[in-house]
């Protein structure tokens, strides 16, 4: 089963699919593939709070910022994955500070592909995004490609994914499919 | 007639071309403050909003005095309304005067539609 979770900031999206993940598991292997690459001690401390909410879980973490796909190859790819967020994972396959955070349209195309076949090929994966997209903007040509991108990528996994679910002050909106919770 | 409201880059457009066996001819894009009320769809009416923003008129007026020739239509407006508060007047008075106008249109529609992931969710 895939699950596609999306909403605001804060509100609830990260512990509906933690719990999701461990019932999905059913006492088998679960992994949480971070994906945040920290550069700063806020970085750090939001990294922190997120593994002490998943504390006692039974989550084994694999680090994976970028190429979602190789961290399949240190794990069983038959289990269960939760991949939180797709927004950071973007945000790193986008702009690298190797490459001096000049945008990488290519490998954002790449991220979105992967995602989906992430999606197809594991036995179970639960996806955290971020909704972004009903502010009153008129962004920088940048910005509103990096929307434009997310909301693809978003798009595509809410069409892959068996259930869709939009969280609000912490209740579950059901776009598609069903929780089984 | 129906309101297909839903932030950026949601797929609305996508949604209502398949949904209503819509032709690209059939559909009209907002860009400034003229509209085609003739089309069978209009779309981004939020960029209908900002042009009349901009000339100090209310979008809504506009819909109200042609309310007859709307009844059929598929309107689609974008929804802004979700972020912080925006820093420019003139960006808080669109949001502001399309709020206005997507209340109004809800209130006279069949059916009102939102699109959230390129998904439909039905709101009336």
């Amino acid at each position: 089963m895939t699950f596609f979770i999306s909403g605001g900031a804060k509100n609830g999206k990260s512990t509906l699919a933690q719990n999701l993940a461990v019932s999905l598991a059913k006492g088998k292997t679960h992994y949480y593939v971070a994906t945040m690459i920290p550069v700063d001690d806020e970085d750090r401390l939001r990294i922190q709070r997120h593994i002490e909410d998943r504390e006692g879980l039974g989550f084994t973490t694999l680090e994976c910022g970028r190429n979602i796909l190789s961290c399949l190859e240190h794990a069983e790819p038959k289990a269960t994955f939760l991949l939180d967020s797709v927004t950071a994972l973007l945000m790193n396959e986008l702009f690298r500070e190797d490459q001096g955070y000049q945008m990488d349209l290519e490998a954002a195309r790449r991220c979105g592909e992967d995602l989906e076949t992430f999606a197809k090929t594991v036995g179970n994966a639960v996806f955290v995004s971020d909704y972004i997209a009903s502010d009153a903007g008129r962004y920088d040509e940048t910005t509103e490609q990096y929307r434009k991108i997310l909301a693809d990528i978003d798009r595509r996994l809410a069409r892959a994914c068996d259930t869709v679910v939009e969280v609000s002050a912490g209740q579950y909106i059901i776009h598609k499919g069903a929780l089984p919770l | 007639m129906i309101l297909i409201i839903g932030g950026a880059y949601q797929g609305k457009l996508e949604y209502a071309k398949a949904a209503f066996s819509l032709k690209d001819s059939d559909i009209f894009t907002c860009t400034g403050k003229e509209v085609d009320l003739s089309r069978k769809c209009v779309y981004a009416l939020e960029e209908f909003c900002f042009a009349c923003v901009q000339a100090g008129e209310e979008p809504a007026d506009f819909f109200r005095k042609h309310r007859q020739e709307i009844q059929n239509s598929i309107l689609i407006c974008q929804d802004i309304f979700c972020g912080v508060v925006p820093m420019g007047a003139d960006v808080r008075e669109w949001r502001q005067a399309t709020g206005r106008l997507c209340q109004y249109l809800a209130s006279e529609a069949d059916q009102v539609i939102r699109i959230f992931c390129g998904l439909e969710q039905k709101l009336k």
